[in-house]
């Protein structure tokens, strides 16, 4: 007989399970009174970013099996509605947001109506084009978005409740909070959903269409309704995005790379798991910072493994920096080979081994 | 009242018409036995009345409402399920989350679709199993599981396909057993596929035998096991 995994995930978390949660959160509520080095913020920003970004992606991705490889648009979606009205008419990001959240909420009921005929390849190739088009329809509307050119701002507004100023964007600690709180919040998002009907419909979507709707489920809700909600913090994700690096341009906000990444996040964590996108931020965040500041390849050479004279040396050097690209081929074909389902996966199956080997 | 009227349904494939012109009633409580060699249309008959395709041609009345042009899920909805000959566990989920996933169908809650599951499990005895993973369960329990998962959407009426095709005859005859006591409950009514003889023939008030997509007798099953059209129809494609 095949071999049959009892379920490990858990549901209801135990007392020790929330107690070690509860510091985790406080740890990082009160990390930037203790961390003042804006460097050590700053990456744990794009922490949270890329812990945002990943969970809203695992909703129709990962719970759902709905391999959108475009996300990029709901990202820039979010980010340009935000710059646009800030810079033209001086609407605040955090009501910007809110029509960025709209926006991106109408793109995705387009993209639904358009991709969510096809299944399997088909749906990710269609939501690849869609992605395309709205990053090239970017590039070209250059009086609304100024094209290639991007848009920059300089201020941000003071972040103001009536009179009550709460905050003024002067360091990046009122980002990282912001940061923080929206990823704590697409990790509640997430949680509720896999504890409630929507878990088990989009789950069932991913396991079998058609048992899913021979069994009461419209496929056209219940496919839409996960997108919307991943759209909507995707949306969130760019709109932070683009206050937090005050630039952008299609090849930073559209482009496909960037709907690449996001996949990433969830498949290298862990799919349709809470805690997936959260583990796979923890291995990206690290690698492509390490990546860009070119730390791999002195590495290399400092360890004397490489001659920084030799040829592969002066290769690496010049390159290692550019090689992200590849760097994550060679990681997905890893995690695949190795960990199909995921860092999350990996340690579940470890656990139901050693489980098993006891009883 | 016929709970379910086939209506002149005919099913093409391009240029096969895996139905054509079927025609049959079912009265609320009957079994109805669905027999004929492979590729008679049976399969396709379950698929074109819960809405799976839309027929080319012809009528579904279920209850009294045309079918035709609903989806599936609207299709349970409205209280008909069915099972998969091939059967479609939601592999990487427990059997409870399998059954629930059913049940969801007439609740929203979460803590009322497990204990609505759970009574399904206990029905079909899949209590041992219940959070095991469906994808690894061996063939006499994903059958099972289907069942289960069916009946958790609370149907009127249950069309199941080939639920005992490939199980041993011990899981056969819990399968039938099962069968019967849905039927001694009242509540639901079913068709069933079916090429194991003796069991069909045991389990139906009546029974259609379709052929080449057409339906070519209908009966009592001591009628039709006696009928020489069915038995030339059965001999000839061995
Ligand atoms: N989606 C389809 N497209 C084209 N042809 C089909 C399709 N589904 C079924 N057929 C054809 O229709 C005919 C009837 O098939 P069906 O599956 O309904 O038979 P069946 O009576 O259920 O057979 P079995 O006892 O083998 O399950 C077959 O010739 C089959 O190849
Ligand atoms: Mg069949």
């Amino acid at each position: 007989m095949k071999s049959i995994h009892p379920l490990t995930s858990i549901r209801g978390a135990s007392a020790v399970q929330i107690m070690f949660g509860i510091v985790i959160i406080a740890a990082l509520f009160a990390f930037p009174q203790f961390v003042e080095s804006p460097y050590a913020l700053h990456m744990m920003i794009l922490f949270f970013l890329s812990t945002l970004m990943g969970s809203s992606w695992n909703i129709i991705g990962g719970y759902t099996g709905q391999y959108s490889v475009g996300h990029a648009a709901y990202f820039g979606t979010g980010a340009y509605t935000t710059m646009i009205l800030l810079t033209t008419k001086e609407i605040p990001p955090w009501q910007g947001m809110w029509i960025g959240m709209f926006a991106a909420v109408i793109v995705a009921l387009i993209v639904g109506s358009i991709c969510f005929r096809l299944r399997g390849p088909y749906f990710v190739l269609a939501s690849i084009a869609v992605a395309e088009i709205v990053r090239i329809t970017a590039l070209n509307l250059t009086d609304l978005t100024k094209g290639a050119e991007g848009i920059l701002v300089t201020d941000i507004p003071p972040f103001k409740i009536g009179e009550l100023l709460i905050t003024d964007f002067a360091s990046k600690v009122p980002y990282y909070y912001i940061a923080l709180v929206l990823a704590l919040a697409i990790i509640l998002v997430t949680w509720l959903v896999q504890h409630s009907k929507l878990g088990y419909y989009f789950q069932a979507i991913r396991e079998d269409q058609d048992a899913a709707h021979s069994l009461g489920i419209n496929l056209t809700i219940w496919k839409n309704t996960p997108l919307v909600i991943s759209a909507v913090f995707t949306s969130l994700a760019g709109s932070f995005y683009a206050i937090f690096i005050k630039f952008i341009d299609p090849t930073t906000v559209l482009p496909l790379d960037l709907s690449v990444q996001i996949v990433l996040i969830s498949i290298i964590g862990g799919i349709g798991t809470i805690w997936g996108p959260v583990v796979g931020s923890l291995v990206l965040v690290p690698l492509s910072e390490a990546l860009r500041s070119n730390v791999i390849a002195q590495w290399l050479i400092n360890s004397g493994m490489v001659d920084a004279e030799s040829g592969t040396g002066v290769f690496l050097k010049e390159h290692l920096a550019h090689a992200h690209v590849l760097i994550y081929g060679i990681l997905v074909v890893v995690v695949i080979l190795f960990m199909p389902e995921g860092v999350m996966g990996y340690v579940k199956k470890l656990a139901a081994k050693k489980k098993g080997g006891e009883a | 009242m016929a709970i379910l009227e086939i209506k002149h349904v005919s099913k093409l494939f391009g240029g096969l018409a895996a139905n054509s012109d079927v025609s049959f009633e079912m009265t609320e409580g009957m079994i109805m036995g669905l027999i004929g060699p492979n590729g008679a249309g049976k399969t396709t008959l379950f698929n074109c009345i819960t809405g799976y395709y839309p027929p080319t041609k012809g009528e579904v009345i279920f209850e009294g409402r045309k079918m035709n042009g609903l989806q599936p899920d609207a299709v349970c909805k409205l209280g008909m399920a069915r099972t998969w000959q091939k059967v479609r566990p939601l592999a990487k989920m427990t059997v409870v989350d399998n059954v629930m996933v059913g049940a969801l169908c007439r609740t929203n809650s979460i803590k009322v679709a497990r204990e609505m599951a759970m009574e399904q499990i206990r029905v079909v005895r899949l209590e041992h199993r219940a959070n095991f993973l469906a994808g690894g369960l061996p063939i006499g329990e994903r059958k099972k599981l289907e069942v289960a998962r069916v009946l958790a959407t609370n149907p009127k009426l249950l069309l199941l396909d080939e639920v005992m095709g490939g199980l041993n005859p011990a899981e056969s005859e819990e399968i039938i057993q099962l069968i019967l006591d849905i039927k001694q409950k009242g509540k639901i009514t079913q068709m069933v596929i079916e090429h194991d003889m003796k069991a069909i023939m045991r389990i139906s008030d009546r029974i259609v035998v379709l052929n080449s997509g057409e339906k070519l007798a209908e009966g009592e099953p001591k009628d039709i096991v006696s009928n020489p059209e069915v038995i030339t129809a059965y001999l000839g494609s061995e």
